[in-house]
């Protein structure tokens, strides 16, 4: 670990991105994309999945000091790659002074990253490209507003999961997906721990091949919360244990931050408009205890 | 020096002498010849640079616009059922104003799925911003990537091509093709200029932005098409170059005994070397026939073609596509710029070589007797599917069979 | 036909009002159009929504560029230039305005020569969120041809899925501004489109070819988006209080997400409200609770009271 990052003091104290971007008021997603962009500097062009985040830049305002490029919903990794190839290309052909070579940083929702461009993630960490992948995961089709997607987690009520128990299913397991193909490094964070985050992107920032980070990215309009509370609501998702904090790094998982003692979920669930039928007009148990059980068996086989 | 060579490896020869720095690629029959052996290259060092296997034509086309807008020259090939694969991006990255060359290998579109030749593929990607060129021989394959890379990187003009070869007929035929010399083409083909249009840290810049409101939206979309309207007038001096360069000369419009003919075909593709023997047929029977053939599909040479067809009695759009409940696509794409024109004239439309089919020297000839007649007649016969009672009886059997009525008559007996 | 445009901020009910003066209109026997327009902005941005109702089948589309009636939820729209409040409005159209001050005044600082009506401001949440419903029941009584009944029946109709407290609570609201601006009941009428012979000419131009540099959509520059006044979106405004601020010189900064929060070199913190959207997430997250919230609409009254 850089041992400059010992301390919240130790962050960055200037702020990369620039303000003006047309993301909602307290949105979680940009509050990763700020951290991240503070660290890894203006060396980089962003290749971004259509999302929320399209519109981080609309002509002619652009929130980078680095690059960017829009190209579609399920092919952001494919850009990162020829992108790649073609600076690897010039580089060799002593067309590209190292001072001006980028990092090719991947950009998209928890959609794409679940789902449309699935195929084209798993293609990228194929061939080994070296690029970060980012995915700000606001657990659902946010932009289009908050549809279910793979990423949408149990119990909870949007758009397209309108019954009496929520959607119907469990969260895509996306870091399993990467660590299964054993990349360069995986990392999950969160913008409410910016020191957790500094650190995992320091270490991915010196490695080399498919890097995932992973953030859970709390939606005020999505997930129905007061924008203030967005922070509150990421710490209550490591504190119960939802978030699991934990990176994979030479062919192991290492969680970050084990929560002990973990709080009930229900501090987390009960703070949001999306889970509030699981509490109104009578609770939920079933759901409830589904959810608990399903982060209670995680962290049991974490700790085993 | 004159080789034999297919279709695909002209195509392959075309990237080579156009010194493509990178391919990004995936594999599809009949174009997979192309990208073997142009990874043979890159293995061999013949080749310099790189060729990455994507997962899918989407990816690739992603990954090639994404190379081209970082300053490199790309070179990438699909075909049918891929390119519409792509079809998103290849609508999104004509805007990018980043230049690249796709080869398609024309095939039939599913469904039923097939794997022979016609147009509707390379026909989808029409309107998409793509320049736009139809070969007829293996040797027109390699001049036209060569082409296709002059025009389509010229700063005025900066858009994509497509360069468009007929699968088998031309992908997997071997014809004699004249290579220019490495020096030579490189004579022709300057190294890539990015022109600032390029990805490099300390010089920010964020490419394909979203825009709010239809005048910006209207603004960057018609510059591409003026940009499309200028490669046109680019396109005859740097046509003219290549003859200069290489005796070869390859007009927006080929005009095949068509100056003084009363009856023309109009049609595209390899089937079009068919239409010409034709014609000499029907001269040597004293019929006044020609062929007019645009290569350049995209930007459209609409005054080039009407300049071809004015004063002709009668033309014969063969579409070798068919844009279901409208028709053959070129046959309504002529008629659009040929309506009201002085001494236009008439126009018939026949559907053939569909999925491959093969249209037949007879075939030629009884259309132009049906042109003959409808000049006479002063009025054209209705749009006619090539298609014989033999052809349907064969399909009959086939769809006995299909029904449980009975075996193949070989397998009776 | 009446057309009839409302300006407000994503969050404010403008598309809801538009679609309670919609039904209200239809079940007055009225053919209707309504649809809210949207930007890229999100919540707090300025949106407006379109109604038109008519006696015959209406065929006009989109935009509407002369309003007979602009219902603004939002005056501090009116500093948006973008948000083109007062496109259109002239010496016939009406201008309906929710906030403080008399019409009088409101027509002399906008230079109106129409009819202004100020529909009294009633308190911030109503504002804020039901500010569209507002409107549109104050629209329904100018218009002076749906009743109450009609009225009532339109919002159980629109709020049907929000349940009964939603349902009650914005047709108090609008019912109030449908009493509130009795006194000009009838002040909107309907007008007709401009005659064919009575146009300006567009202005066409033939487009230039121009090098694919510029005419792409492409921006060679770094932060661009500093240009845009995200600040204008806020209803609440982060306060800091430097005595209780202790110099950390991070929480707020890292953990606003705009990248608004400037870290100066005495450690303390400075907040740019030309791009705060109003998050109050630096209010929440202060460990010494440093940072309060304000009412935007009452920071700005006590900004003009201290100008000069």
């Amino acid at each position: 670990m850089n041992p400059a990052l010992r301390r919240m003091k130790d962050l960055p104290s200037t702020h990369l991105l620039g303000a003006g971007s047309a993301m909602c008021a307290g949105c979680g997603g940009l509050l990763a994309l700020h951290e991240i962009c503070d660290l890894l500097g203006a060396r980089t062009v962003f290749v971004n999945a259509a999302s929320c985040m399209t519109l981080l830049a609309s002509y002619p305002f652009t929130p980078f000091r680095g690059s960017w490029l829009y190209t579609a919903m399920a092919s952001a990794p494919a850009g990162a790659q020829g992108v790649r190839d073609a600076l690897d290309i010039l580089s060799e052909r002593g067309r590209l002074p190292p001072e001006q070579d980028l990092t090719a940083v991947a950009l998209t929702g928890d959609g794409a990253a679940t789902g449309i461009g699935l195929s084209a993630t798993a293609g990228a960490i194929d061939r080994g490209l070296d690029f970060i992948y980012l995915c700000y995961d606001n657990e659902g089709y946010g932009n289009t507003g908050q549809q279910s997607s793979p990423a949408t987690p149990l119990g909870a009520r949007t758009a397209t999961s309108t019954g009496a128990h929520g959607h119907p299913a469990s969260k895509m397991d996306l870091f399993a997906i990467w660590v299964a193909q054993r990349p360069a490094y995986a990392a999950t964070v969160i913008g409410a721990d910016p020191l957790d985050l500094a650190r995992k992107i320091d270490r991915a920032r010196a490695l080399k091949g498919p890097r995932l980070i992973h953030a859970l990215a709390p939606c005020p309009p999505g997930w129905s919360f007061d924008p203030a509370e967005g922070v509150e609501i990421g710490r209550l998702a490591v504190k119960t244990g939802i978030w699991p904090l934990k990176e994979y790094v030479d062919g192991r998982v290492v969680h970050t931050h084990v929560p002990h003692p973990r709080l009930p979920v229900e501090e987390y669930l009960k703070r949001q408009g999306r889970f509030r039928h699981l509490f109104e007009p009578g609770r939920d148990t079933r759901v409830l205890a589904q959810i608990q059980s399903q982060v209670d068996a995680y962290w049991e086989q974490v700790c085993a | 020096m004159r080789r034999l060579l297919t279709g695909n490896a002209a195509a392959a020869w075309g990237a080579r002498l156009a010194r493509a720095d990178y391919v990004p690629a995936f594999p599809i029959t009949p174009q997979t010849e192309i990208i073997e052996l142009l990874a043979q290259w890159f293995g061999s060092g013949e080749l310099r640079g790189r060729l990455t296997l994507l997962e899918s034509e989407h990816s690739m086309l992603t990954a090639a616009a994404a190379a081209a807008a970082t300053g490199v020259r790309v070179f990438t090939a699909t075909s049918s059922q891929g390119l519409l694969y792509a079809m998103e991006m290849l609508y999104a990255v004509p805007g990018w104003r980043a230049p690249f060359v796709l080869v398609n290998v024309s095939r039939g579109l599913a469904s039923p799925i097939t794997l022979e030749s016609d147009h509707n593929d390379v026909l989808a990607a029409r309107d998409s911003g793509f320049l736009q060129f139809h070969c007829a021989s293996c040797q027109e394959v390699v001049d036209s990537v060569l082409l296709a890379y002059r025009l389509a990187e010229d700063p005025r003009v900066r858009l994509p091509a497509l360069v468009n070869l007929d699968g088998f007929h031309l992908s997997f035929t071997r014809e004699p093709v004249d290579l220019p010399t490495a020096e030579a083409a490189a004579a022709f083909l300057p190294p890539f200029e990015s022109q600032g249009i390029e990805f490099r840290a300390g010089r920010p810049v964020s490419q394909a932005v979203a825009v709010l409101g239809g005048s910006a939206y209207s603004y960057f979309r018609y510059e591409t098409h003026l940009a499309a309207e200028q490669a046109l007038q680019a396109h005859g001096a740097i046509a003219a170059e290549f003859a200069q360069r290489f005796g070869r000369r390859h007009d927006a419009v080929e005009r095949y005994r068509s100056d003084d003919a009363e009856i023309a075909f109009f049609m595209i593709g390899a089937f079009a070397t068919k239409a010409m023997d034709a014609v000499d047929r029907l001269r040597e029977a004293g019929i006044a026939a020609g062929l007019v053939r645009p290569r350049l599909l995209r930007p459209y040479p609409a005054a080039a073609l009407q300049r071809a067809l004015a004063g002709k009695r009668a033309v014969a759009v063969i579409d070798q596509n068919l844009s279901v409940g409208k028709g053959g696509v070129l046959h309504g794409e002529l008629a659009s710029v040929l309506y009201g024109q002085p001494d236009a004239p008439l126009l018939a439309s026949y559907i053939g070589g569909l999925g491959g089919r093969d249209i037949s020297a007879g075939e030629f000839f009884q259309i132009a007797r049906e042109l003959q007649d409808a000049v006479l007649a002063r009025r054209v016969p209705p749009p006619r599917l090539l298609y014989t009672a033999g052809e349907l009886r064969q399909m009959r059997n086939l769809q006995a069979i299909a029904a449980g009525e009975r075996g193949m008559p070989e397998a009776r007996a | 036909m009446y057309r009839i445009r409302l300006h407000g901020r994503g969050g404010q009910g403008i598309k809801t009002g538009s679609r309670i003066l919609g039904s209200a209109f239809f079940g007055a026997g009225f053919e209707v159009q309504d649809a809210p327009v949207y930007g890229a902005e999100r919540r707090g941005a300025a949106m407006s929504a379109h109604v038109r109702a008519a006696r015959t089948p209406i065929r006009e589309r989109g935009v509407i560029t002369r309003p007979d009636l602009v219902a603004l939820v939002d005056e501090t729209l009116l500093q948006v230039p973008a948000a083109n409040v007062l496109l259109g409005v002239d010496a016939a159209s009406v201008l309906l305005l929710q906030g403080n001050g008399d019409a009088e005044t409101w027509r002399a600082r906008l230079a109106l020569s129409g009819t202004v009506v100020v529909l009294p401001a009633a308190g911030e949440r109503a504002e804020a969120e039901l500010g569209g419903a507002r409107c549109a029941g104050a629209a329904a009584r100018l218009a002076g041809v749906i009743s109450r009944p009609q009225l009532i029946a339109a919002i159980a109709q629109e709020l049907a899925s929000l349940g009964p407290v939603a349902t009650a609570t914005t047709t108090a609201q609008a019912l109030a501004a449908y009493d509130a601006v009795a006194p000009h009941a009838g002040v909107l009428r309907e007008s007709r489109p401009a005659a064919a012979t009575a146009f300006a000419a567009p202005e066409w131009i033939d487009l230039p070819l121009e090098s694919a540099r510029v005419a792409a959509p492409a921006i060679f520059a770094a932060a661009t988006s500093v240009e845009v006044r995200t600040g204008l979106w806020r209803t609440m405004r982060p306060e800091i209080d430097y005595a209780r601020c202790n110099r950390c010189a991070w929480i707020c900064s890292t953990l606003c997400p705009d990248s608004a929060i400037r870290v100066r070199a005495d450690r303390s913190p400075e907040i740019d409200l030309e791009h705060c959207k109003g998050c109050m997430i630096c209010v929440s997250v202060c460990p010494p609770q440093a940072i309060r919230a304000l009412p935007e609409r009452a920071a700005r009254a006590r900004e003009l009271a201290a100008a000069p």
